[in-house]
């Protein structure tokens, strides 16, 4: 106890270059810290907002559907919806349906992709449905409202609340025309989307395709809470009776954003070795300075009496005081502006233009953190260790050294 | 003679000089490789987007690249070649015919996208013919022939050699139709292109479609892609009214936008990287004015101007940031260039991604982009100034008295 | 009390609906009047748009509403061209590459023989009668004009329909139809109206878009038979090679 005070008093005798040492180990760990849970936020989102619009964290097809997208796979999900909305971690499912039909208006005609989803489910979950009001939304599974995307509705020069005339081919190879109208119009920016999908409720769009009741995607959209295998695997025992199902994560079910987030994450790894690399050099390169400018120091305890072991300590328990309080301050700072990441973000809409698409998904102009507890901890740990570390060997050549020669040299 | 002294006073603490240039050398050289690693995935994008299939720059009739409309076509006088050719710049001229219809064989059809070329033209603007995985180019050998792409032969069922039946609507109003045998499938590793593209010769295209001599556009391979925009516009300046030209900015507005996201995220990963870099150097700056207060008072007290002192500290710490300038650069250089030849291929984790109406091979290969070397260079630069400023300014207003007393 | 529900049920479906049930069978006389149990015609078809002008001859067989066979005798460059509607579904015949043709979904909103007309016309047109209900709107010594308003549900993409019927012959002198919004979208006018055997046929179709209004197409029966023996069995893509 005696020497952590004496230490704690040797380390504020020269305030300055203590202060110098704290403030660069611990900006250190606060820029390690929030640029980690920025990138860490930005890649959450990207999943989050592609699982959403996409086909969910894990999705349950008919055997097969994946690869091919054959419209005859689909499958008659039952309860299934309600019994996987019951599943612990389990947000929303969302049952629904593709199928790939020409839409046609009083003037033009254009080729779609009819969804049938169900409506008080999917506008919980889809980010495409976010900005359409109660009265813009499709009411119940088989009516003839339909959400459409503004390129479309431009292209088929109808407006809101207009009707259009769907055809598909149905199982039976018959065709089959049903009239719909405009309820709501969404906006996505991805131009493949706002030109080509039309969601009507489920019912709807299955008995058009002669399928009543079936569908070809239950998406399962996670809550978070628990991890996404253990997820998997309530989910495949709850489809494990139907041995003509397969329940699949969504890596595979969008292999595109998936292999975008892997292959962005790759650079992103490159860039962060090098930041750690720069803050340990910088922290060993502080500490041996300031151990090495006090030899003349030593020098003079050791001529004073002191034994090269009890130096050695002294230094070793300064470093871990400074070390400490480094720490301590560094996760002050890199919460703070984690906080502040979280909270307000950097917003690059200035420098970009609009609708910035990523590997499908739309891409929000305003990047924001998401805490990384574990790893802030594991951080902060490292810069500490490496701080004792870079002690070690002044503190070993200070207990080397000849009094005599430490008091000459300067 | 204040250089002779700040470069004696980094020799003189060759230690801490040597870790703070080791810091500064490690973050830039890093940073310019990764810089370039990422610049070699931009490049790789927009290759695959133009020299797969737009080209780098188009010259069409106003409004055609938006709808595609089979009836803005056009018949390329000699003239125009000739202008466009002679622009500074152009490569190389490809005339294209584009239809959109159905191919089928035996009980299969798909809707598909046809482009009429000429096969000697077209392959000096695309690389399609480095794609190519069954069969071969198109030959005047067969003037019937088509290139298809890979998801395309799959669903079709077909191989080379193989008999296909085009239908389309004409420009005359007719039902356009004719045979097409299979010379050769393409893969690009972009889905749309690969399941929906076939390319056929030009001439068999405006016979189909009944419009002889016409085409849809012609499409340049430039010399510098990066200048397409620049380009466009000066030539829509010569151009005949009813034409214009697009750089690929124009036919991609995505990939502008992600090469503008690029720009931003490069930006900002410059200033981390350096606030962490420069963090290290304004501590040791600090640290070593401090520790030559004394030596500082004394000169002070010999009659040194606080001026040339201020100077000296900044020149040190400039000095050591040239040094680290130029040892981080050649070492950035030679990494980028290993990486640029070398490279490192990620096919067996990931498969290639579309982005932006590009894709990103699943590959790790730098190229040498100028900005990737001056930005960080300026930036280690301005960063070493700014954490000399301050210990400079400290120095330059001690009290020469107070220093020399100092331990 | 058992009586009232029938009763109910009578006064529904006779006083008001009694015109209405009229108006239905009269557009469906007069949808009837080109097919009749099964025809047989001649026809030239002029169309003109700003891309092109074509003049075709062609031969033309139907059956009921649902069958239909219409094979192009000139010009030689377009002969055995054919198509055949059964149901739903379209199929064309290419004799340059021998192939039959089944016009995908994606397809039945195109141009039929790049006339004004799509596939999904051929296929929907016969219908009226079915999808929409009517009201009179005029009455003249020489004409009744019929507003058509689609059932609420019906898979049309028409806001309303207004023929224009000539009395005494029971033809259509003028059809215009419009879109949801009450613009004018196109009009088919008929006129040069002849006696064939005892019907009273117009024997020539305009076809006017309203917003390209240089354009249009125009059918003009040269020879036109009808209430021949044929059989369903007729109709098969056998005979659309033309074999």
């Amino acid at each position: 106890m005696d020497d952590l005070l004496l230490a704690w008093k040797n380390i504020w005798r020269n305030r300055r270059r203590t202060l110098i040492t704290l403030a660069a180990i611990s900006l250190s760990i606060m820029l390690v810290q929030a640029t980690h849970n920025l990138a860490f936020g930005i890649y959450a989102r990207m999943v989050d907002s592609g699982v959403r619009a996409g086909s969910g964290h894990l999705t349950v097809y008919r055997t097969g559907y994946i690869d091919s997208r054959d419209e005859k796979l689909s499958f008659d999900p039952d309860n299934l919806a309600e019994t996987v909305r019951n599943l612990p971690g389990v947000e929303q499912a969302l049952p629904r349906l593709y199928l790939p039909a020409l839409a046609q208006s009083s003037r033009e005609s254009r080729g779609i992709m009819l969804t049938g989803i169900d409506p008080q489910a999917e506008v919980t979950v889809n980010p495409y449905l976010k900005g359409l009001g109660e009265d813009e939304m499709v009411r119940g599974l088989s009516g003839r409202d339909a959400v459409i995307g503004q390129r479309l509705l431009d292209e088929l020069k109808i407006r809101k609340g207009g009707k259009f005339v769907v055809t598909l081919q149905s199982r039976d190879g018959e065709l089959s025309s049903e009239l719909l109208r405009v309820r709501g119009v969404f906006k996505t920016g991805i131009k493949e989307i706002d030109r080509s999908l039309v969601m009507v409720g489920r019912e709807r769009a299955a008995a058009m395709a002669g399928i009543s009741g079936e569908i070809h995607e239950l998406a399962v959209i996670l809550d978070g809470r628990s991890s996404e295998e253990d997820a998997a695997l309530q989910l495949a025992a709850a489809v494990a009776d139907r041995p003509h199902l397969e329940t699949v994560p969504w890596e595979r079910a969008m292999a595109n954003l998936a292999n975008a987030i892997k292959l962005d994450y790759a650079g992103q790894q490159i860039i962060f070795i090098i930041i750690v690399l720069i803050v340990t050099i910088g922290v060993v390169n502080t500490l041996l300075m300031s151990v090495m400018e006090r030899i003349h120091e030593f020098g003079g305890i050791l001529a004073l009496g002191a034994t090269p072991g009890r130096l050695r300590r002294m230094i070793m328990t300064e470093a871990l005081l400074l070390g400490a309080s480094a720490l301590v301050l560094g996760c002050l700072l890199g919460s703070l502006l984690t906080w502040y990441l979280v909270e307000v973000g950097i917003n690059l809409a200035a420098w970009l233009p609009e609708d910035l698409e990523f590997g499908g998904v739309v891409f929000e102009p305003i990047l924001r953190a998401t805490w990384d507890l574990p790893w802030m901890g594991e951080i902060a740990l490292y810069v500490f260790l490496l701080t004792l570390l870079a002690s070690l060997y002044p503190a070993l050549k200070a207990g080397r050294i000849a009094p005599a020669s430490a008091m000459r040299h300067h | 003679m204040l250089f002779q002294l700040a470069a004696r006073n980094l020799w003189r603490n060759r230690r801490r000089s040597l870790l703070t240039l080791t810091a500064m050398v490690v973050s830039s050289s890093l940073l310019i490789l990764s810089l370039g690693i990422y610049s070699g995935m931009i490049e790789d994008m927009l290759a695959s987007a133009t020299e797969q299939y737009h080209g780098h720059l188009v010259v069409s009739v106003r409004g055609y690249q938006q709808d595609r409309e089979l009836f803005a076509h056009f018949s390329p006088d000699k003239q125009l070649m000739a202008r466009l050719a002679d622009g500074s710049g152009t490569l190389a001229i490809s005339p294209r015919l584009r239809s959109f219809g159905l191919l089928s064989h035996a009980q299969n059809t798909q809707p598909i996208e046809v482009l009429g070329i000429r096969p000697e033209l077209e392959s000096a603007v695309t690389t399609l013919q480095q794609k190519l995985i069954a069969g071969r180019y198109l030959d005047y050998a067969l003037p019937g022939g088509a290139l298809i792409g890979q998801g395309l032969a799959k669903k079709l069922g077909v191989k080379p050699g193989d008999e296909l039946v085009f239908i389309t609507q004409a420009a005359d109003g007719s039902i356009g139709n004719d045979l097409l045998q299979v010379a050769g499938i393409f893969a690009t590793g972009a889905t749309g292109r690969d399941n929906g593209l076939a390319l056929v010769h030009l001439p068999w295209l405006q016979q189909v479609i009944a419009l002889p001599g016409e085409v849809h556009e012609l499409s340049l391979r430039l010399e510098d892609p990066l200048q397409a925009a620049a380009l466009a516009s000066r030539m829509n300046r010569t151009l005949p009214t009813e034409l214009e030209a697009i750089g690929w900015d124009g036919l991609l507005p995505e990939m502008a936008e992600a090469i503008a996201t690029y720009d931003v995220s490069r930006l900002i990963m410059c200033i981390i990287l350096y606030f962490a870099a420069g963090l290290g150097v304004l501590n040791t700056f600090f640290m070593s004015v401090m520790e030559r207060t004394r030596e500082f008072g004394i000169i002070m007290a010999m009659g040194m101007k606080p001026w040339r002192v201020r100077a000296m500290v900044l020149l040190e710490s400039l000095l050591l940031g040239g040094i680290s300038l130029v040892v981080g650069l050649a070492l950035g250089l030679l990494m980028s260039l290993y990486m640029r030849d070398v490279g490192i291929d990620l096919s067996a984790h990931i498969t290639p991604v579309t982005y932006a109406g590009g894709t990103i091979l699943p590959r790790l290969r730098a190229v040498l982009d100028p900005p990737n070397f001056y930005i960080p260079a300026q930036l280690l630069l301005l960063i070493c100034l700014v954490a000399g400023i301050f210990p400079a300014n400290r120095a330059a207003r001690l009290n020469p008295a107070a220093a020399i007393r100092e331990e | 009390m058992k009586i009232l529900p029938l009763l109910l049920l009578l006064a529904c479906l006779y006083p008001p609906a009694a015109w209405a049930l009229d108006l239905r069978a009269l557009i469906r006389e007069v949808e009837e009047q080109h097919t009749g149990l099964s025809s047989e015609a001649t026809m030239s078809m002029q169309v003109k748009t700003r891309h092109w002008e074509r003049n075709l001859e062609m031969e033309a067989i139907s059956l009921e509403r649902d069958h239909f066979l219409v094979r192009i005798l000139a010009p030689p460059k377009e002969k055995g061209v054919a198509s055949l509607k059964v149901g739903q579904e379209v199929w064309n015949y290419l004799p340059k590459v021998d192939r039959v043709i089944k016009v995908p979904p994606s397809m039945m909103g195109g141009a039929w023989m790049g006339s004004h007309l799509t596939n999904n016309d051929l296929v929907k047109a016969a219908h009226v009668d079915e999808d929409y209900d009517f009201r009179l709107l005029e009455e003249t010594d020489r004409s009744w004009r019929i507003d058509c308003i689609p059932k609420s549900d019906a898979a049309v993409v028409w806001g309303r329909i207004i023929y224009q019927v000539d009395k005494a012959t029971k033809t259509p002198t003028e059809v215009d139809y419009y879109d949801e919004e009450g613009e004018k979208v196109r009009t088919i006018v008929f006129d040069d109206v002849q006696s064939i055997g005892s019907r009273t046929v117009p024997m020539r179709m305009t076809v006017q878009p309203h917003d390209k209004p240089n354009e249009r197409t125009v059918f003009h029966y040269s020879r036109l038979k009808f209430d021949m023996p044929l059989e369903k069995s007729f109709f098969s893509l056998r005979n659309l090679r033309g074999i």
